[in-house]
């Protein structure tokens, strides 16, 4: 019941948006008057928007319930992204009147081997931050439906798929920007009822975290996925509707069922985790990998998300959108302060969460639990009214992201990599989906943060050299460029492959190769350098470059300069006569 | 009032999607009048000199944190409102402080611009 009432109106005005373009219907010169003057700040909610995933939605709180207070590093990665997207990229970018980094590769280099190489990227980096947008979006429906994880993956996918392919996305920048009020407003308002609807005591327990050791009442857990706990001491437990005592050591939960653990039971652990509120948990460092290293981890995490950003497709589209190259820059600006607004809240559900819904870390759903805790705090319809205000916003995130994020993959495909059409890009759209929704389960375990960061991992090996160096250096030449994004983006991938099929590394190694920024980044910026200082840039790359950096003003349009000579010529009359 | 007839207003998206054929065309060799690429240059060169102090600002400051976090782990336990402070200057001071940021490098970098 609930998702008919949180999603289906968030599905139905996005289809309807998709298939009518009824929210902004205007005359040809409205239009074109419009959209040289669509405010900085309207596009920057736009692109807000379009950025708050389900990663920064519900990931980020689900990774401080299970990691610890470090975990809001990575909003502030989010956010700081868009300062070095502000010095280095937006003006530039948006007076290269490239869309998309394969169209800025073209116009900067005139390589169309680059061309295919920077869509490939992009379907790298698409791919990486597509699966967390379904794989959260299919266990949150699949949380509240009682339903397998597989069907919420494939409702998700397939309201995607449709509302693309049939109406393409005509969202105007009106409606991304309302997207994004809508998100902050379904965001903050549940937090505050939250924050003053819990008990005193709650709210004591959230500031003085201690370790999830002891079930203090009975509590169930749905394990949709296989998963092995260690218990330390004999465990009466109901499966189903069995009851089975589990002995100590090692015990594999199969599948999809449904585990209720006895008050005072001790809380068993996961292989290679810490249980929520441990050591360590309430320190205001990541200890990424588990590696015993928080200050690395930290510093690896940072650097990956603030250089990363500037190389995410569906941003960069956005800044498009802008009248000129200062518009694009005020943009960036602005973003950076809306973000702001929302990015101090994902700690309050965090906190919150690890004291009410704990034992999610244990069935690896933490990403539930900003949707789970107003059940907690309230049994009553005011409980389920917040808990569909939230299920719709991370809804609202998730097709928002997707949407855009499929569209660049699908356009990277259908028209960098092979020649084709429009018809081409609607069947490449469905074909993408499903992929992704393939892909995402068999990444249920995945926490959606940790494989949003790994986009912007490759993003920052990648696409940050290439348009730092592209934008800032003449003597970039295709050479290098092409050299230096194939290792970036061999060097980072293959580390996340690393990862994900567990090479066997620890301590500082196991950071570098969890979060290999601070290394394949420098690496692929050497690389640029070196090859291209060896080889000779082409005679105009110059212009190409400073043709980047010329203000728009006295750059006018045919007819504005037409205009302007006849002022001139009317107005040396007047003063003549 | 030339032009009246209706049109939707478009995601850059679905522009692309509609458009992108024709927009590509044939790659043109750049080029720049003289007195533009003086000034360009001047923009260029400016331009590179501002951006040094604001990405200085930010890594020292994302970088920074997280070693005062790491160096002074009695942050943890001093409280202001019954909150941790580390956890203050974490979950909040980052924000403004990142807004400031942006607001002074746009002045700076539109104040460039204006004067050229």
């Amino acid at each position: 019941m609930i998702i008919a009432f949180a999603v289906a109106p968030v599905v139905l005005v996005t289809l309807l948006i998709g298939l009518r373009g009824v929210a902004a219907m205007r005359t040809t010169s409205d239009f074109l008057v419009a959209s040289r003057r669509v405010s900085p700040l309207l596009n920057s909610a736009a692109v807000s928007g379009e950025y708050l995933s389900a990663a920064s939605f519900l990931g980020v709180a689900g990774l401080v319930v299970k990691d610890g207070i470090g975990s809001l590093w990575y909003p502030v990665g989010f956010t700081a992204g868009y300062i070095a997207m502000l010095v280095l990229v937006a003006a530039p970018m948006r007076r290269s009147g490239a869309l998309t980094v394969p169209d800025f590769a073209e116009a900067r280099l005139n390589s169309p081997a680059l061309r295919r190489v920077t869509a490939a990227v992009i379907l790298v980096i698409g791919g990486l931050y597509l699966v967390p947008q379904f794989r959260t979006a299919g266990l949150v429906l699949s949380a509240v439906s009682n339903s397998p994880y597989w069907v919420g993956v494939v409702i998700a996918g397939t309201g995607v798929a449709i509302t693309l392919a049939l109406g393409g996305m005509r969202a105007a920048t009106y409606v991304q920007a309302f997207q994004f009020v809508l998100k902050l407003v379904l965001f903050i308002v549940p937090a505050i009822w939250l924050l003053i609807h819990v008990t005193p005591q709650t709210r004591h327990e959230a500031l003085h975290p201690v370790e999830f050791t002891r079930f203090d009442q009975a509590t169930t857990v749905e394990f949709r996925v296989g998963t092995t706990l260690d218990f330390a001491e004999p465990t009466p437990l109901r499966i189903g509707d069995a009851t089975r005592v589990i002995e100590p050591g090692r015990w594999d939960v199969p599948q999809a069922s449904t585990v209720t653990f006895p008050k005072g039971a001790e809380v068993p652990k996961i292989a290679g985790e810490a249980r929520p509120g441990g050591e360590g948990w309430s320190r205001p460092l990541l200890d990424l990998a588990n590696a015993g290293h928080p200050l690395l981890g930290t510093w690896a995490l940072v650097v990956a998300l603030a250089l990363g950003t500037m190389g995410l497709p569906h941003v960069i589209m956005r800044f498009h959108t802008s009248p000129d190259g200062r518009a694009a820059r005020r943009t960036a600006a602005f973003t950076v302060g809306l973000l702001g607004i929302f990015y101090l809240f994902p700690g309050i559900y965090g906190v919150l969460g690890r004291v009410l819904v704990p034992q999610l870390y244990l069935s690896g759903a933490t990403d539930t639990a900003v949707v789970a805790l107003p059940a907690q705090v309230d049994a009553n319809w005011a409980g389920s009214a917040f808990t569909a205000l939230l299920i719709s916003g991370a809804f609202a995130a998730f097709l928002a992201t997707s949407l855009g994020l499929l569209l660049v993959v699908s356009g990277a495909i259908s028209y960098d990599l092979l020649p084709g059409g429009l018809r081409r890009l609607r069947v490449t759209v469905v074909l993408a989906a499903a992929v992704v929704v393939l892909l995402a389960l068999q990444a249920i375990r995945l926490d959606a943060g940790v494989l949003v960061t790994w986009a912007f991992t490759v993003a920052a090996s990648t696409f940050c050299p290439l348009l730092v160096l592209g934008i800032w250096w003449s003597r970039l030449t295709v050479a290098g460029a092409m050299s230096g994004v194939l290792v970036g983006l061999f060097a980072s991938s293959g580390a996340i492959a690393g990862t994900l099929w567990g090479l066997p590394v620890t301590g500082w190694l196991a950071i570098l190769v969890a979060q290999p920024a601070p290394w394949s980044v420098p690496l692929a910026f050497l690389t640029m350098i070196i090859v291209s200082l060896r080889g000779r840039p082409a005679s105009w790359s110059r212009t190409a470059m400073l043709r980047l950096h010329l203000n728009e003003d006295r750059e006018q349009t045919a007819a504005d300069r037409l205009r302007a000579l006849r002022e001139r010529a009317q107005s040396s009359q007047t003063s003549r006569s | 009032m030339p032009g009246h007839k209706r049109v939707a207003v478009m995601s850059p998206q679905t522009r692309l999607a509609h458009s992108r054929r024709r927009a590509r065309g044939q790659w043109r060799v750049p080029k720049l009048a003289a007195d533009d690429a003086v000034r360009a240059a001047e923009l260029h060169r400016r331009q590179l000199r501002l951006a040094v102090a604001p990405l200085a600002l930010l890594f020292a400051g994302i970088f920074g944190m997280p070693l005062l976090f790491a160096a002074f782990p009695g942050l943890d336990d001093v409280r202001l409102l019954g909150i941790p402070v580390s956890w203050l200057a974490l979950a909040v001071l980052p924000y403004p402080a990142l807004t400031l940021l942006a607001g002074w490098q746009l002045r700076r970098a539109e104040r460039t611009e204006d004067t050229q």
